[in-house]
């Protein structure tokens, strides 16, 4: 079980992009689970997550999750490539995520 | 690159500004006590909907009464759950329990809010506890988290010998910090009693809330939030969330004001509100991008356009437009941040002159929940009037980006040609 968790300003238009991974994710045949967030309600989802994705918009935010999330002991923070954000590229931002998962 | 490094500094501006834990826990408190107003909001728009046939059965059944009632315990008591939940929010944002700190706060707002006497029974007005008295409710709200957040700090609490349930003990814990706050507000209550204010309710909305919703209401106000949140934009940052304090604390309320005035029957008094910047200024997300998004369908020649435009126009009519903003991208794109900022400007500005000379209906003001759709909003918010207004913006709007979107589209062609050859 992988857990991918995205955030975006309000978890709407992240909440696109997670419609198109999981599409993505069905033809894997492993069992993934993927979640969209605001900001503001992050820590309800976080406990569970093995890699956090920010939308470009709130790519500031990077800093600060990746002192409270990630380094050594956490796990991946990553913001998304604005143009596979844009175009709704699910299956190229799935495969990145597992990815970083792996590493 | 000099534009790279001037756009993290303002990044990271931005990003203290929206990651201030005060800022935030006013536009998250606000955010949580939505659904109350949007209840509220449908109430007060079912009731007072203008035909005439409708009006007269509404009243006769006596359905007018029941549409009303849900308003009176929402919108009109909007500050009581603001206050809440901004104090709830901040005691949050401090890893500390929010629900004893929520509940001093609406008791410290209570105890600064003057009853009355009818007919020998003492009674609440509900004068200040809606719109009037939502910035006593977020300056109660952080004070009184803030301060109760330092008294736990500090370890000023009653401890309970081991073996006492954690729940008892937790309640406890709220204990002291809830009477240390609400004995400060009470004093705080009584000094504004012995002032010709009589209350720091009038205090504050004659001295603060009043000369601020005077000024942020205003013509050049609203130009200079359109010019704002678009800029950032164009530099990579979500401008709304950076603005959403202000946007929540002052243009939420004026929209507040108009329904009170509807649900009186009354004038209308705001042109500027949150209603106003959904139907025109965010006209399918920010930058008014639903004209746009409709010529990238339907007139694109390069296919790479076309494409982004049919992803992004079902979102664009909900107000998301994320896949223009990062797809297109309109972010730090030269050919497309004139009429990005344009675009807006003029959705706001015709609609402004056209109410303010009385040629059309100011709207209804509802706060409505981030995406509704296009349309269905602006017959809400004023019937067919405003939707014809609102699909005129639609078109001139279109009529701005169009020029600026040809000439990417043209370069889009081109290449696209040349990798066939």
């Amino acid at each position: 079980m992988k857990n991918i968790l995205l955030v975006c300003a309000a978890g709407m238009s992240t909440s696109m992009l997670v419609n198109k991974m999981q599409k993505a994710a069905e033809g894997k045949g492993e069992d993934i689970n993927i979640n969209a967030t605001s900001g503001g309600d992050i820590k309800s989802y976080i406990g569970d997550a093995d890699v956090l994705l920010l939308g470009p918009q709130v790519s500031y935010l990077k800093d600060d999750y990746t002192n409270q999330y990630g380094g050594a002991n956490g796990i991946p923070v990553e913001v998304i490539n604005s143009l596979d954000y844009g175009t709704m590229n699910g299956e190229k931002v799935l495969n990145w995520a597992l990815e970083l998962i792996d590493q | 690159m000099a534009i790279s490094g001037f756009q993290q500094k303002l990044q990271s501006v931005a990003g203290k500004i929206s990651s201030n834990k005060y800022l935030k826990a006013v536009s998250d408190g606000l955010m949580s006590a939505l659904p109350a107003l949007i209840i509220g909001a449908f109430s007060t728009l079912l009731s007072g909907m203008q035909f005439e046939a409708y009006q007269n059965f509404i009243t006769n059944t006596g359905l007018k009464e029941l549409l009303e009632l849900p308003a009176q315990y929402t919108t009109d008591m909007v500050a009581v759950y603001a206050v809440f939940f901004i104090a709830f929010r901040l005691a949050g944002a401090f890893d500390k329990d929010g629900a004893p700190a929520g509940l001093i706060a609406l008791m410290s707002f209570f105890v600064l809010t003057p009853t009355a006497v009818m007919e020998d029974t003492s009674v609440l007005p509900f004068q200040f506890l809606g719109a009037q008295g939502l910035f006593v409710a977020i300056i109660v709200g952080l004070i009184s988290a803030r301060l109760y957040v330092f008294i736990v700090n500090k370890g000023i609490t009653i401890k309970m010998p081991d073996g006492v349930p954690p729940t008892v003990a937790k309640t406890f814990t709220g204990l002291v910090p809830g009477i240390l706050i609400v004995v400060l507000f009470t004093i705080v209550s009584f000094l504004f009693r012995m002032t010709a204010f009589e209350s720091m309710h009038q205090f504050v909305y004659s001295f603060i809330q009043t000369p601020m919703q005077n000024l942020g209401g205003g013509f050049w106000s609203l130009i200079a939030m359109t010019l704002v949140i678009h800029i950032l934009w164009l530099l990579g940052i979500h401008g709304m969330l950076v603005i959403l304090p202000i946007y929540l604390s002052i243009w939420m309320p004026l929209g507040v004001e108009n329904l009170d005035a509807m649900a009186a029957g009354q004038e209308l008094p705001n042109i500027v509100n949150t209603a106003f910047a959904q139907l025109f200024m965010l006209l399918g997300g920010s930058g008014a991008t639903l004209g746009l998004a409709i010529i990238m369908t339907f007139m694109a020649k390069s296919k790479r356009y076309r494409m982004l435009g049919k992803i992004a126009l079902p979102g664009s009519i909900f107000g998301i437009n994320e896949p223009l903003i990062f797809g297109l991208p309109i972010v730090l794109n030269p050919y497309l941040a004139i009429p990005f900022v344009l675009a807006p400007l003029t959705a706001v500005i015709i609609p402004y002159f056209l109410m303010a000379s009385g040629m059309i209906t100011k709207l209804a003001g509802a706060h409505l929940p981030l995406g509704t759709p296009a349309f269905f909003n602006a017959i809400l918010q004023g019937g067919f009037v405003i939707l014809i207004v609102q699909i005129l913006m639609i078109v001139v709007t279109a009529l701005v980006y169009y020029p600026f979107f040809r000439v990417i589209d043209k370069q889009a062609l081109a290449e696209e040609k040349a990798a066939e050859q």
